[in-house]
Protein backbone atom coordinates (compact mmCIF):
# COMPACT_ATOMS: atom_id res chain seq x y z
CA UNK A 1 0.00 0.00 0.00
CA UNK A 2 1.32 3.23 -1.40
CA UNK A 3 1.72 6.28 0.97
CA UNK A 4 -0.84 8.14 -1.04
CA UNK A 5 -3.61 5.51 -1.39
CA UNK A 6 -3.40 4.78 2.56
CA UNK A 7 -4.02 8.71 2.85
CA UNK A 8 -6.93 8.36 0.83
CA UNK A 9 -8.10 6.06 2.07
CA UNK A 10 -7.67 7.34 5.49
CA UNK A 11 -9.74 9.96 4.57
CA UNK A 12 -12.68 8.11 3.07
CA UNK A 13 -12.88 6.73 6.75
CA UNK A 14 -13.03 9.95 8.52
CA UNK A 15 -15.33 11.49 5.62
CA UNK A 16 -17.93 8.42 6.17
CA UNK A 17 -17.87 9.01 10.25
CA UNK A 18 -18.24 12.46 9.96
CA UNK A 19 -21.82 12.78 9.22
CA UNK A 20 -22.28 11.10 13.12
CA UNK A 21 -20.78 14.06 14.60
CA UNK A 22 -22.66 16.47 12.24
CA UNK A 23 -25.96 15.09 13.34
CA UNK A 24 -25.34 14.54 16.90
CA UNK A 25 -24.15 18.65 16.35
CA UNK A 26 -27.39 19.45 15.12
CA UNK A 27 -29.87 17.39 17.49
CA UNK A 28 -28.04 18.41 20.73
CA UNK A 29 -28.15 22.05 19.83
CA UNK A 30 -32.14 21.63 18.68
CA UNK A 31 -32.31 19.93 22.26
CA UNK A 32 -30.26 22.47 23.85
CA UNK A 33 -32.07 25.05 22.41
CA UNK A 34 -35.92 24.05 23.16
CA UNK A 35 -34.56 23.20 26.58
CA UNK A 36 -33.00 26.57 26.81
CA UNK A 37 -35.95 28.36 26.21
CA UNK A 38 -38.07 26.63 28.90
CA UNK A 39 -35.67 27.22 31.32
CA UNK A 40 -34.74 30.35 30.63
CA UNK A 41 -38.39 31.39 30.54
CA UNK A 42 -38.97 29.68 33.91
CA UNK A 43 -36.55 31.25 35.52
CA UNK A 44 -37.24 34.34 34.40
CA UNK A 45 -40.99 34.04 35.56
CA UNK A 46 -39.91 33.40 39.06
CA UNK A 47 -41.89 30.85 39.82
CA UNK A 48 -41.25 29.66 43.26
CA UNK A 49 -39.23 26.72 44.03
CA UNK A 50 -39.77 25.63 39.92
CA UNK A 51 -37.29 28.91 38.74
CA UNK A 52 -34.80 27.90 41.98
CA UNK A 53 -34.75 24.32 40.65
CA UNK A 54 -33.80 25.70 37.28
CA UNK A 55 -30.96 27.53 38.24
CA UNK A 56 -29.62 24.98 40.79
CA UNK A 57 -30.02 23.03 36.86
CA UNK A 58 -28.25 25.71 34.99
CA UNK A 59 -25.40 25.77 37.52
CA UNK A 60 -25.05 22.16 38.06
CA UNK A 61 -24.75 21.63 33.48
CA UNK A 62 -22.51 24.81 33.28
CA UNK A 63 -19.79 23.15 36.63
CA UNK A 64 -19.74 19.46 35.47
CA UNK A 65 -17.62 18.63 32.58
CA UNK A 66 -19.48 16.76 29.58
CA UNK A 67 -17.39 13.92 29.63
CA UNK A 68 -19.28 13.42 33.01
CA UNK A 69 -22.58 14.25 32.41
CA UNK A 70 -22.17 11.81 28.93
CA UNK A 71 -20.81 9.01 31.19
CA UNK A 72 -24.24 9.93 33.41
CA UNK A 73 -26.15 9.82 30.60
CA UNK A 74 -24.98 6.59 28.94
CA UNK A 75 -24.98 4.67 31.79
CA UNK A 76 -27.09 6.25 34.27
CA UNK A 77 -30.12 6.30 32.43
CA UNK A 78 -30.70 2.15 32.10
CA UNK A 79 -30.28 2.36 35.70
CA UNK A 80 -32.65 5.04 36.24
CA UNK A 81 -35.42 4.30 33.81
CA UNK A 82 -36.65 1.50 35.61
CA UNK A 83 -36.55 2.92 38.89
CA UNK A 84 -39.40 5.64 37.70
CA UNK A 85 -41.45 2.50 36.01
CA UNK A 86 -40.25 3.30 32.66
CA UNK A 87 -39.34 0.05 31.89
CA UNK A 88 -36.56 -1.67 30.98
CA UNK A 89 -34.55 -0.82 28.25
CA UNK A 90 -30.29 0.32 27.33
CA UNK A 91 -30.20 3.61 26.08
CA UNK A 92 -27.77 3.66 22.49
CA UNK A 93 -24.79 5.61 22.47
CA UNK A 94 -26.05 8.08 20.13
CA UNK A 95 -29.12 8.62 22.13
CA UNK A 96 -27.19 9.51 25.25
CA UNK A 97 -24.78 11.52 23.31
CA UNK A 98 -27.29 13.64 21.92
CA UNK A 99 -29.54 14.02 25.48
CA UNK A 100 -26.27 14.94 27.47
CA UNK A 101 -24.77 17.11 25.24
CA UNK A 102 -27.81 18.73 24.57
CA UNK A 103 -28.96 19.44 28.11
CA UNK A 104 -25.02 20.73 28.72
CA UNK A 105 -25.33 22.87 25.98
CA UNK A 106 -28.89 24.32 27.03
CA UNK A 107 -27.27 25.28 30.32
CA UNK A 108 -24.63 27.13 28.83
CA UNK A 109 -27.48 28.98 26.85
CA UNK A 110 -29.76 29.53 29.19
CA UNK A 111 -26.74 31.91 30.66
CA UNK A 112 -27.08 33.24 27.47
CA UNK A 113 -30.65 34.20 27.01
CA UNK A 114 -31.63 35.12 30.40
CA UNK A 115 -29.02 38.31 30.27
CA UNK A 116 -30.07 38.93 26.90
CA UNK A 117 -34.07 39.21 28.12
CA UNK A 118 -32.71 41.50 31.04
CA UNK A 119 -30.99 43.67 28.71
CA UNK A 120 -34.31 44.97 26.96
CA UNK A 121 -34.77 47.81 28.78
CA UNK A 122 -38.07 47.97 31.00
CA UNK A 123 -39.08 51.35 28.72
CA UNK A 124 -39.78 48.95 25.68
CA UNK A 125 -42.35 47.04 27.79
CA UNK A 126 -43.93 49.58 29.30
CA UNK A 127 -44.56 51.16 25.80
CA UNK A 128 -45.65 48.05 24.53
CA UNK A 129 -48.37 47.39 27.60
CA UNK A 130 -49.27 50.79 27.13
CA UNK A 131 -50.39 50.03 23.49
CA UNK A 132 -52.56 47.27 24.78
CA UNK A 133 -50.05 44.35 23.46
CA UNK A 134 -51.19 40.91 24.80
CA UNK A 135 -47.76 39.35 26.71
CA UNK A 136 -47.46 36.84 23.39
CA UNK A 137 -47.50 40.09 20.73
CA UNK A 138 -45.12 42.09 23.30
CA UNK A 139 -42.38 39.43 23.47
CA UNK A 140 -42.81 38.24 19.90
CA UNK A 141 -43.03 41.95 18.10
CA UNK A 142 -41.08 43.72 20.66
CA UNK A 143 -38.63 42.08 23.10
CA UNK A 144 -37.33 39.10 20.94
CA UNK A 145 -36.21 40.76 18.06
CA UNK A 146 -34.25 43.10 20.14
CA UNK A 147 -33.14 40.08 22.66
CA UNK A 148 -32.22 38.37 19.62
CA UNK A 149 -28.61 40.40 18.29
CA UNK A 150 -27.87 40.52 22.04
CA UNK A 151 -27.71 36.94 22.07
CA UNK A 152 -26.21 35.99 19.47
CA UNK A 153 -22.49 36.86 19.94
CA UNK A 154 -22.81 34.29 23.21
CA UNK A 155 -24.66 31.58 21.09
CA UNK A 156 -21.97 31.47 18.55
CA UNK A 157 -19.88 30.64 21.14
CA UNK A 158 -22.08 27.79 22.92
CA UNK A 159 -22.24 26.59 19.50
CA UNK A 160 -18.45 26.15 19.08
CA UNK A 161 -18.51 24.60 22.99
CA UNK A 162 -20.91 22.09 21.98
CA UNK A 163 -19.09 20.79 18.52
CA UNK A 164 -15.62 21.02 20.80
CA UNK A 165 -17.55 18.44 23.26
CA UNK A 166 -19.02 16.08 20.32
CA UNK A 167 -14.97 15.14 20.45
CA UNK A 168 -15.79 13.16 24.03
CA UNK A 169 -18.94 11.26 22.34
CA UNK A 170 -16.18 8.13 21.33
CA UNK A 171 -15.54 7.45 25.06
CA UNK A 172 -18.73 5.73 24.53
CA UNK A 173 -17.80 3.82 21.39
CA UNK A 174 -19.34 6.19 18.74
CA UNK A 175 -17.03 5.63 16.16
CA UNK A 176 -17.16 9.00 15.11
CA UNK A 177 -14.07 10.86 13.59
CA UNK A 178 -12.49 10.53 16.74
CA UNK A 179 -13.43 6.97 17.05
CA UNK A 180 -12.03 6.75 13.49
CA UNK A 181 -9.05 8.59 14.24
CA UNK A 182 -8.45 6.43 17.57
CA UNK A 183 -9.29 2.86 15.62
CA UNK A 184 -6.52 3.92 12.94
CA UNK A 185 -3.70 4.93 15.26
CA UNK A 186 -4.24 2.13 16.85
CA UNK A 187 -3.95 -0.11 13.61
CA UNK A 188 -0.22 1.84 12.61
CA UNK A 189 0.87 1.49 16.40
CA UNK A 190 0.83 5.07 16.64
CA UNK A 191 2.88 5.86 13.52
CA UNK A 192 0.96 8.64 12.20
CA UNK A 193 -0.56 10.06 15.30
CA UNK A 194 0.21 13.25 14.52
CA UNK A 195 -0.87 13.35 10.78
CA UNK A 196 -4.05 11.90 12.08
CA UNK A 197 -4.52 14.54 15.31
CA UNK A 198 -3.87 17.43 12.92
CA UNK A 199 -6.36 16.12 10.63
CA UNK A 200 -9.32 15.75 12.75
CA UNK A 201 -7.97 19.31 14.15
CA UNK A 202 -9.16 20.69 10.93
CA UNK A 203 -12.16 18.88 10.45
CA UNK A 204 -12.89 20.02 13.91
CA UNK A 205 -12.06 23.80 13.09
CA UNK A 206 -13.94 23.63 9.89
CA UNK A 207 -16.96 22.99 11.65
CA UNK A 208 -16.43 25.64 13.97
CA UNK A 209 -15.62 28.07 11.01
CA UNK A 210 -18.91 27.23 9.44
CA UNK A 211 -20.87 27.46 12.23
CA UNK A 212 -19.35 31.07 13.31
CA UNK A 213 -19.79 32.33 9.56
CA UNK A 214 -22.96 31.45 9.79
CA UNK A 215 -24.01 33.37 13.03
CA UNK A 216 -21.97 36.17 11.80
CA UNK A 217 -24.35 36.60 8.77
CA UNK A 218 -27.19 36.35 11.24
CA UNK A 219 -26.18 39.24 13.39
CA UNK A 220 -25.56 41.22 10.67
CA UNK A 221 -29.03 40.17 9.57
CA UNK A 222 -30.28 41.51 12.67
CA UNK A 223 -28.55 44.27 14.09
CA UNK A 224 -30.32 47.19 15.17
CA UNK A 225 -29.60 50.01 12.96
CA UNK B 1 -56.98 55.15 44.30
CA UNK B 2 -54.69 54.17 46.13
CA UNK B 3 -51.11 53.10 45.53
CA UNK B 4 -47.73 51.76 47.32
CA UNK B 5 -44.26 50.30 47.13
CA UNK B 6 -42.73 48.31 50.31
CA UNK B 7 -45.70 49.59 52.11
CA UNK B 8 -44.75 53.69 51.75
CA UNK B 9 -48.00 54.67 50.25
CA UNK B 10 -47.23 56.48 47.17
CA UNK B 11 -50.84 57.55 46.32
CA UNK B 12 -53.26 58.51 49.07
CA UNK B 13 -56.70 58.18 48.10
CA UNK B 14 -56.94 60.26 44.60
CA UNK B 15 -60.10 60.90 43.25
CA UNK B 16 -60.89 63.20 40.12
CA UNK B 17 -63.32 63.54 37.12
CA UNK B 18 -62.22 64.13 33.75
CA UNK B 19 -64.94 65.41 31.12
CA UNK B 20 -64.96 64.06 27.97
CA UNK B 21 -62.23 66.54 25.71
CA UNK B 22 -61.36 68.45 28.85
CA UNK B 23 -57.66 68.88 28.69
CA UNK B 24 -56.14 68.51 32.13
CA UNK B 25 -52.60 69.09 33.63
CA UNK B 26 -50.81 68.16 36.52
CA UNK B 27 -48.22 69.87 38.46
CA UNK B 28 -46.37 69.56 41.77
CA UNK B 29 -43.03 69.03 43.48
CA UNK B 30 -40.70 66.01 42.19
CA UNK B 31 -41.42 62.77 44.05
CA UNK B 32 -44.92 63.74 44.84
CA UNK B 33 -46.49 60.77 42.40
CA UNK B 34 -47.88 62.45 39.25
CA UNK B 35 -46.09 59.85 36.56
CA UNK B 36 -47.91 56.87 39.53
CA UNK B 37 -51.29 58.28 39.41
CA UNK B 38 -51.11 57.82 34.96
CA UNK B 39 -49.39 54.80 35.16
CA UNK B 40 -52.00 53.78 37.45
CA UNK B 41 -54.73 54.83 34.97
CA UNK B 42 -53.39 52.22 32.33
CA UNK B 43 -52.43 50.39 34.66
CA UNK B 44 -48.64 50.39 34.27
CA UNK B 45 -48.44 50.31 38.15
CA UNK B 46 -51.26 48.17 39.74
CA UNK B 47 -52.88 50.45 42.33
CA UNK B 48 -54.08 48.03 45.96
CA UNK B 49 -57.94 49.58 45.50
CA UNK B 50 -59.71 51.90 43.66
CA UNK B 51 -62.08 52.42 40.97
CA UNK B 52 -61.90 53.67 36.88
CA UNK B 53 -64.80 55.27 34.28
CA UNK B 54 -63.85 55.60 31.03
CA UNK B 55 -66.37 56.06 28.64
CA UNK B 56 -69.00 52.96 29.07
CA UNK B 57 -65.66 50.77 31.10
CA UNK B 58 -66.25 50.50 34.39
CA UNK B 59 -63.08 48.99 36.50
CA UNK B 60 -62.37 48.33 39.82
CA UNK B 61 -58.71 47.62 40.51
CA UNK B 62 -59.05 44.62 42.85
CA UNK B 63 -61.24 42.07 40.37
CA UNK B 64 -59.09 42.99 36.74
CA UNK B 65 -59.02 40.39 34.72
CA UNK B 66 -56.47 40.00 31.57
CA UNK B 67 -58.89 41.46 29.24
CA UNK B 68 -59.91 44.19 31.73
CA UNK B 69 -56.56 45.73 31.06
CA UNK B 70 -55.87 45.31 28.02
CA UNK B 71 -59.37 46.88 27.22
CA UNK B 72 -58.19 49.61 29.79
CA UNK B 73 -54.60 50.09 27.93
CA UNK B 74 -57.23 50.13 24.63
CA UNK B 75 -58.56 53.05 25.88
CA UNK B 76 -55.69 55.32 26.81
CA UNK B 77 -52.67 56.20 25.09
CA UNK B 78 -49.34 57.06 27.12
CA UNK B 79 -46.59 59.56 25.66
CA UNK B 80 -43.29 58.50 27.73
CA UNK B 81 -41.03 60.92 29.27
CA UNK B 82 -38.27 58.94 27.45
CA UNK B 83 -39.85 58.69 24.63
CA UNK B 84 -39.94 55.17 24.77
CA UNK B 85 -40.11 54.43 20.78
CA UNK B 86 -39.07 50.82 19.98
CA UNK B 87 -35.61 50.75 18.81
CA UNK B 88 -35.78 48.09 16.26
CA UNK B 89 -38.30 49.57 14.29
CA UNK B 90 -38.26 52.09 11.59
CA UNK B 91 -40.58 55.39 12.56
CA UNK B 92 -43.91 53.89 10.24
CA UNK B 93 -43.12 50.85 11.61
CA UNK B 94 -43.09 52.24 15.49
CA UNK B 95 -47.26 53.17 14.56
CA UNK B 96 -48.11 50.76 11.98
CA UNK B 97 -47.00 47.71 14.22
CA UNK B 98 -50.02 48.22 16.95
CA UNK B 99 -52.47 48.98 14.90
CA UNK B 100 -51.47 45.27 12.97
CA UNK B 101 -51.15 43.40 16.47
CA UNK B 102 -53.90 45.22 18.75
CA UNK B 103 -56.21 46.57 16.27
CA UNK B 104 -56.15 43.81 13.60
CA UNK B 105 -55.81 46.44 10.84
CA UNK B 106 -54.75 44.96 7.31
CA UNK B 107 -51.44 46.19 6.76
CA UNK B 108 -52.64 49.05 4.03
CA UNK B 109 -54.95 50.44 6.83
CA UNK B 110 -52.49 50.60 9.22
CA UNK B 111 -49.93 52.23 6.80
CA UNK B 112 -52.57 55.29 5.49
CA UNK B 113 -53.35 56.00 9.48
CA UNK B 114 -49.59 56.39 10.45
CA UNK B 115 -48.52 58.08 7.37
CA UNK B 116 -51.28 60.57 7.87
CA UNK B 117 -50.63 61.02 11.73
CA UNK B 118 -47.02 61.36 11.38
CA UNK B 119 -47.63 63.99 8.76
CA UNK B 120 -49.64 66.08 10.92
CA UNK B 121 -46.57 65.86 13.27
CA UNK B 122 -44.24 67.07 10.51
CA UNK B 123 -42.22 63.33 10.36
CA UNK B 124 -43.38 62.51 6.48
CA UNK B 125 -39.70 62.64 5.35
CA UNK B 126 -38.17 60.83 7.55
CA UNK B 127 -41.06 57.55 8.12
CA UNK B 128 -38.49 55.09 7.35
CA UNK B 129 -35.61 56.24 9.59
CA UNK B 130 -34.59 54.30 12.40
CA UNK B 131 -34.90 55.73 16.36
CA UNK B 132 -30.81 56.27 16.38
CA UNK B 133 -30.59 58.52 13.89
CA UNK B 134 -33.72 61.32 15.30
CA UNK B 135 -33.37 63.71 17.40
CA UNK B 136 -35.50 63.65 21.03
CA UNK B 137 -38.28 66.23 19.90
CA UNK B 138 -38.41 64.13 16.38
CA UNK B 139 -38.95 60.89 18.43
CA UNK B 140 -41.14 62.42 21.03
CA UNK B 141 -43.08 63.39 17.95
CA UNK B 142 -42.80 59.49 16.73
CA UNK B 143 -44.07 58.80 20.62
CA UNK B 144 -47.70 60.98 20.03
CA UNK B 145 -48.24 59.80 16.69
CA UNK B 146 -48.17 55.91 17.59
CA UNK B 147 -50.55 56.90 20.43
CA UNK B 148 -52.61 58.47 18.27
CA UNK B 149 -52.79 56.21 15.21
CA UNK B 150 -54.68 53.99 17.92
CA UNK B 151 -57.34 56.47 18.22
CA UNK B 152 -57.52 56.48 22.16
CA UNK B 153 -60.09 58.15 24.30
CA UNK B 154 -57.63 59.51 26.46
CA UNK B 155 -54.26 60.44 26.36
CA UNK B 156 -51.80 60.52 28.56
CA UNK B 157 -48.34 62.81 28.91
CA UNK B 158 -45.85 62.20 31.47
CA UNK B 159 -43.45 64.92 31.37
CA UNK B 160 -43.53 64.99 27.50
CA UNK B 161 -40.36 67.34 26.67
CA UNK B 162 -38.17 67.44 30.15
CA UNK B 163 -35.86 65.37 28.53
CA UNK B 164 -35.29 67.59 25.72
CA UNK B 165 -33.17 69.95 24.94
CA UNK B 166 -34.41 73.11 25.06
CA UNK B 167 -34.10 74.25 21.66
CA UNK B 168 -36.40 70.79 20.79
CA UNK B 169 -39.19 71.90 23.19
CA UNK B 170 -41.12 73.87 21.08
CA UNK B 171 -41.66 71.76 18.54
CA UNK B 172 -43.04 69.04 20.50
CA UNK B 173 -45.09 71.70 22.76
CA UNK B 174 -47.09 72.76 19.38
CA UNK B 175 -47.94 69.52 18.56
CA UNK B 176 -49.32 68.52 21.88
CA UNK B 177 -51.29 71.64 21.73
CA UNK B 178 -52.72 70.81 18.39
CA UNK B 179 -53.90 66.99 19.93
CA UNK B 180 -55.46 69.39 22.95
CA UNK B 181 -57.03 71.61 20.22
CA UNK B 182 -58.40 68.81 18.84
CA UNK B 183 -61.11 68.17 21.41
CA UNK B 184 -59.05 64.78 22.95
CA UNK B 185 -59.17 63.87 26.19
CA UNK B 186 -55.71 64.62 27.08
CA UNK B 187 -54.07 64.66 30.88
CA UNK B 188 -50.45 66.28 31.06
CA UNK B 189 -47.86 65.99 33.71
CA UNK B 190 -45.40 68.84 33.34
CA UNK B 191 -42.93 71.29 34.42
CA UNK B 192 -43.35 73.85 31.64
CA UNK B 193 -45.75 76.31 33.71
CA UNK B 194 -46.63 78.97 30.83
CA UNK B 195 -47.94 75.72 28.69
CA UNK B 196 -50.07 74.33 31.22
CA UNK B 197 -51.67 77.87 32.18
CA UNK B 198 -52.22 78.25 28.50
CA UNK B 199 -53.68 74.56 26.90
CA UNK B 200 -55.59 73.08 30.02
CA UNK B 201 -58.99 73.78 31.20
CA UNK B 202 -58.29 72.39 34.72
CA UNK B 203 -55.35 72.33 36.52
CA UNK B 204 -54.62 69.53 39.37
CA UNK B 205 -51.78 70.61 42.12
CA UNK B 206 -50.56 67.45 43.86
CA UNK B 207 -48.12 67.02 46.74
CA UNK B 208 -47.10 64.26 48.55
CA UNK B 209 -49.13 61.33 47.06
CA UNK B 210 -52.64 63.99 47.57
CA UNK B 211 -54.41 66.39 45.41
CA UNK B 212 -53.83 69.58 47.07
CA UNK B 213 -56.25 71.62 44.54
CA UNK B 214 -57.79 71.55 41.09
CA UNK B 215 -58.89 74.44 39.44
CA UNK B 216 -59.08 76.77 36.25
CA UNK B 217 -55.45 77.93 35.53
CA UNK B 218 -56.17 81.57 36.41
CA UNK B 219 -57.44 79.87 40.23
CA UNK B 220 -54.39 77.91 40.17
CA UNK B 221 -51.90 80.37 38.83
CA UNK B 222 -52.76 83.68 39.80
CA UNK B 223 -55.85 83.36 42.21
CA UNK B 224 -54.93 80.34 44.99
CA UNK B 225 -55.03 81.08 48.74
CA UNK B 226 -53.31 77.73 49.16
CA UNK B 227 -50.49 78.16 50.73
CA UNK B 228 -48.71 75.23 49.32
CA UNK B 229 -49.72 75.81 45.65
CA UNK B 230 -48.20 79.55 46.42
CA UNK B 231 -45.01 78.32 47.45
CA UNK B 232 -44.51 75.54 44.88
CA UNK B 233 -44.97 78.21 42.58
CA UNK B 234 -43.50 80.94 43.56
CA UNK B 235 -40.27 78.56 43.59
CA UNK B 236 -40.64 76.88 40.32
CA UNK B 237 -40.63 80.87 38.99
CA UNK B 238 -37.70 81.76 40.74
CA UNK B 239 -35.88 79.10 38.91
CA UNK B 240 -37.27 79.77 35.37
CA UNK B 241 -35.75 83.31 36.38
CA UNK B 242 -32.76 81.91 37.12
CA UNK B 243 -32.31 79.87 34.58
CA UNK B 244 -33.05 82.44 32.00
CA UNK B 245 -30.35 85.00 33.86
CA UNK B 246 -28.22 81.75 33.38
CA UNK B 247 -28.74 81.70 29.41
CA UNK B 248 -28.44 85.99 29.75
CA UNK B 249 -25.25 85.73 31.13
CA UNK B 250 -23.92 83.40 29.13
N1 LIG C 1 -41.20 51.30 41.15
C1 LIG C 1 -41.10 52.01 42.27
N2 LIG C 1 -40.70 51.43 43.42
C2 LIG C 1 -40.60 52.12 44.56
N3 LIG C 1 -40.89 53.43 44.68
C3 LIG C 1 -41.30 54.07 43.58
C4 LIG C 1 -41.43 53.40 42.32
N4 LIG C 1 -41.85 54.31 41.42
C5 LIG C 1 -41.98 55.46 42.07
N5 LIG C 1 -41.66 55.33 43.37
C6 LIG C 1 -41.71 56.38 44.39
O1 LIG C 1 -43.00 56.90 44.34
C7 LIG C 1 -42.99 58.30 44.53
C8 LIG C 1 -43.74 58.98 43.42
O2 LIG C 1 -43.02 58.80 42.22
P1 LIG C 1 -43.47 59.45 40.83
O3 LIG C 1 -42.50 59.04 39.82
O4 LIG C 1 -44.89 59.12 40.60
O5 LIG C 1 -43.33 61.00 41.12
P2 LIG C 1 -43.49 62.22 40.13
O6 LIG C 1 -44.49 63.12 40.73
O7 LIG C 1 -43.77 61.73 38.75
O8 LIG C 1 -42.07 62.90 40.18
P3 LIG C 1 -41.19 63.59 39.02
O9 LIG C 1 -41.67 64.98 38.89
O10 LIG C 1 -39.80 63.51 39.54
O11 LIG C 1 -41.37 62.78 37.78
C9 LIG C 1 -41.54 58.71 44.63
O12 LIG C 1 -41.25 58.90 46.00
C10 LIG C 1 -40.78 57.53 44.09
O13 LIG C 1 -39.55 57.41 44.75
MG1 LIG D 1 -42.65 61.74 36.94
Amino acid sequence: MTLETGMQELLMEFLKTLPINIIIIILSAALGLLFAVLLTFVRLKRIPVISQLADLYVSFARSVPGLILLFIAYFGIPKVLPLIGLGTYDISPMHAAIISMGFYHSGYISEVFRPAYLAVEKSQHEAADSLGYTPMQKFFRIILPQMVPVALPGYGNALVYLIHDTSLIFAIGIVDIMGTAELSIARSYGTNQILIYFIIALMFSAMCFTTDGLVRKLEKRVAIR
Amino acid sequence: MHISYNQKEVLKGINLSVEKGEVVSFIGPSGTGKTTLLKCINYLEKPQQGEIQIGDLHLNYQSLSKQDILKLRRKTAMVFQMFNIFKHKTVIQNVMDAQIAVQKKSKNEAYAMSLKQLENVGLKDKINEYPSRLSGGQLQRVGIARGLALEPELILFDEPTSALDPELVEEVLKVIEDVAKSGMTTLLVTHEMDFAKRISDKVVFMENGHIVEVGTPEQIFEKSVNVRTRQFLKKIYAEQDQQKLNIKGG
